[in-house]
């Protein structure tokens, strides 16, 4: 069904510069730390694999608020998003998630719909294109599409080594 | 095709349906069942992929062609709204129900006795302004027979004799209760400190390997118990230990030789004759051409909304049907009902909670404030709501699980979500909700779905007996969840409505409902429907094993009725 389609055929549906601006606002959604960010577990990949198939709908939502983000940015601060702080980077994604942006009613929604696909990149199962190497799940301790748990690990660290479905070789019946 | 005349003709082949089909296709009926979904393979759901079920589930096949559309009053808009039930493929539903199959309480059935008559609700100061209370024409004792099979036959597993206020049972559970877990083990500690009673919640999921033995249907065959794999609510189980008619009943019925399962079949008017008597079904076939089924019996087993959709679509230009089949109450689409499930959250600093071993229905559970159970004098409402442990869940679906104060997104979520995602923890409440004349499904001027019928349209929203009674749950709910030792407790207390019933209530007076005792409409003796729509009131707990009861009924009720079928 459509999952198995949805795989990695497509070309990008984003432009570079689009993908720049994404990269940028996805990095402050979920930074790097001492540990991987968004960019690094393949978010950006799973966005655009997503709007180039499944939501595919939200192509133009993508492509009015991104543009709005350069807009607000410069008018506000003087310069392109990517070229902002990552303080200031967050005060103008802030003013995206209140609704804050005067020639933009559609920000907060575009905020909350780039958050969800930026977790949904970092946290997906990697047959979308990001979660790469299981990153995301390894930085909260989950170990994946497991069969089963033969032990409740109540109280106990789960230390199993994450698992990711090979979707071609899952069971036929 | 040459036109036969099936004996019955069952619409949609989910729980119901499922049941339905085994037990009149068994006794050599000959039965034909639309179903409108396609037949699951098991391929579908093997790779317990959460972004396809729970994500992107607008997308799936099984929900995108049969939205809803929804508002919460007459005179507003109503907005399309996918919904992952009905889920549209064979099996229905339970291919991905959580599986918590407690049986309704006794008192669950006489609202109208045990609450107004009875000066209850007096006493509580509820205000009843607006709802519409009636009892039920049958009795715990009628289905308590009939909840024994559907348990045997599918396997529960659960420990009889633990929940004190449980009605009273001839046979215990087929099998033991499911593995505890670290959140199931914390809330049996903090209710026990809070002097409440503590369950295993009965569950529709294998806790050991099973097949039912004599006297129950040994036909059916043996399934695998549950690894604990925790991809359970919403997606299908990929070792079916899930109670599921597509690998219980469904193949059953199917090795009868007698069912004759028509899927990717719509079925969009149910006929009727100048009698009153309905003579069969029109449909479309899977390539969208229009087809007929004549049947002596036709059994409406799809979901509450198609339920109430098909009636209305099936109304005849003059007559006793001009309001819609099975209608001349006035009743199809009234007092529909949903839980409003309000939830009750915990961090733990110091316990690893690991929510995402499952499954969410291995959860105990207290029903001290269920129902009828304690004391509602002052308290301004009446009637409760089951409470439990739930919080199964993959970190994409889990968020926006945040303590209030805490950022949704930056390095304030990340330390967040990567310290606390193994180690929160949720209690759900299951306030039950009151009939309310204002809630209803209806055919939605405007919106239509890709076969051009109208979508169902439904209109709903909780009132006042429903906002005092989630205010209160939400508040036990945090109580318990600080006896738990949780270091932080916040609460989500606005209900969100969830698991639907109502639309063809069953009653005594033909002329304020749809169906008796035995699913059969009052208007139309050879037309019947099962399922949720038909309850004239719901309870603290998920509808399921209901459903299931009444489906075993009115099959014993169909199959007394010889001369139907001579």
């Amino acid at each position: 069904m459509n999952s198995n389609k949805n795989k990695r055929q497509s070309s990008k549906a984003l432009t570079r510069t689009e993908a720049r601006t994404l990269e940028a606002i996805a990095e402050r959604i979920f930074p790097k730390t001492d540990t991987p960010g968004a960019v690094e577990a393949g978010a950006l990949d799973y966005i655009n694999l997503a709007l180039a198939g499944d939501y595919a709908k939200l192509l133009p939502l993508y492509r009015r608020g991104l543009r709005a983000v350069d807009r607000h940015a410069r008018r506000k601060l003087g310069a392109k998003f990517m070229h902002l702080d990552a303080e200031q980077k967050d005060v103008i994604l802030a003013d995206f998630e209140a609704g804050e942006v005067s020639d933009f009613k559609a920000a907060p929604e575009f905020f909350k719909t780039v958050r969800y696909h930026v977790f949904e990149g970092v946290f997906c199962e990697p047959q979308y294109g990001g979660n790469k190497d299981m990153m995301g799940w390894r930085l909260v301790n989950f170990p994946g599409q497991q069969f089963g748990y033969p032990d409740p690990y109540i109280n106990e660290r789960v230390d199993l080594p994450p698992i990711a479905v090979d979707y071609e070789a899952a069971e036929e019946d | 095709m040459a036109q036969s005349i099936a004996d019955v003709c069952i619409v949609g082949v989910g729980c119901t349906g499922g049941i339905l089909a085994k037990e009149l296709s068994s006794s050599g009926l000959k039965v034909v069942g639309f179903e409108r979904g396609p037949a699951p393979k098991k391929s579908d759901y093997a790779p317990r992929d959460s972004i396809r079920f729970l994500v992107r589930t607008e997308q799936l096949e099984w929900v995108r062609h049969e939205p809803t559309t929804t508002r919460k009053k007459a005179g507003e808009a109503a907005r399309l709204q996918y919904r992952t039930s009905p889920l549209n493929v064979l099996g229905g539903a339970l291919l991905h129900w959580t599986g918590q199959v407690s049986r309704y309480l006794p008192g669950d059935f006489k609202l109208y006795t045990n609450e107004i008559l009875s000066g209850n609700a007096e006493r509580a100061g509820a205000d009843l302004t607006g709802y519409d209370i009636i009892d039920w024409p049958l009795s715990y004792d009628d289905l308590e027979p009939y909840y024994e099979r559907f348990e045997w036959e599918f396997g529960v597993s659960g420990h009889a004799g633990t929940n004190p206020f449980a009605g009273p049972r001839k046979r215990g559970y087929p099998l033991p209760p499911l593995r505890h877990s670290a959140r199931m083990e914390l809330f049996a500690e903090a209710c026990k400190q809070l002097g409440y009673h503590p369950y295993d919640t009965p569950a529709g999921i294998l806790s050991q390997p099973y097949r039912p033995p004599p006297p129950f249907d040994t036909r059916i065959r043996e399934r695998p118990a549950c690894v604990y794999c925790g991809h359970c609510n919403f997606y299908g189980c990929h070792v079916h230990a899930k109670a599921a008619t597509l690998y219980t009943t469904i193949p059953v019925a199917v090795e009868t030789g007698n069912f004759d399962l028509r899927t990717n079949c719509k079925v969009f008017r149910v006929n009727s004759d100048s009698v009153g008597r309905v003579t069969g079904v029109s449909y479309f076939d899977p390539d969208g051409q229009v087809r007929e089924q004549r049947a002596r019996v036709v059994i409406l087993c799809a979901f509450m909304f198609e339920h109430v959709r098909l009636l209305l679509l099936s109304k005849t230009d003059t007559g006793r049907f001009a309001k819609g089949l099975a209608n001349t109450s006035g009743y199809v689409g009234r007092n529909i009902l949903a839980h409003g499930d309000v939830r009750a959250m915990g961090l733990f600093g110091a316990f690893i909670i690991n929510g995402f071993i499952g499954p969410g229905s291995a959860a105990m559970r207290i029903d001290d404030f269920n129902g009828n159970n304690f004391d509602h004098a002052g308290l301004g409402f009446i009637r409760g709501g089951t409470i439990g442990t739930s919080g199964d869940g993959t970190p994409v679906t889990r968020i926006d699980v945040l303590p209030p104060g805490v950022r949704s997104w930056g390095q304030e979520f990340k330390e967040y979500y990567t310290r606390y995602y193994t180690r929160t923890m949720d209690l759900n409440m299951q306030p039950e909700t009151l009939p309310h004349k204002a809630n209803r499904v209806d055919l939605d001027p405007r919106h239509r779905d890709r076969w051009g019928l109208p979508l169902p349209r439904v209109t709903f929203d909780f009132h006042q007996n429903e906002h005092r009674l989630q205010k209160f749950m939400a508040g036990v709910g945090e109580k318990i969840m600080s006896a738990t030792g949780a270091d932080k407790v916040w609460t989500e207390g606005k209900g969100r409505p969830n698991r639907w019933a109502g639309g063809t209530r069953m009653g005594a007076d033909p002329k304020s409902s749809i169906v008796n005792e035995h699913c059969q409409t009052h208007d139309v003796p050879n037309l019947f429907i099962v399922g949720s729509s038909v309850f004239p009131t719901m309870s603290g707990y998920p509808p399921t094993a209901t459903i299931a009861a009444l489906s075993y009924r009115t099959a014993e009720y169909i199959l007394s009725q010889k001369q139907w079928f001579a």
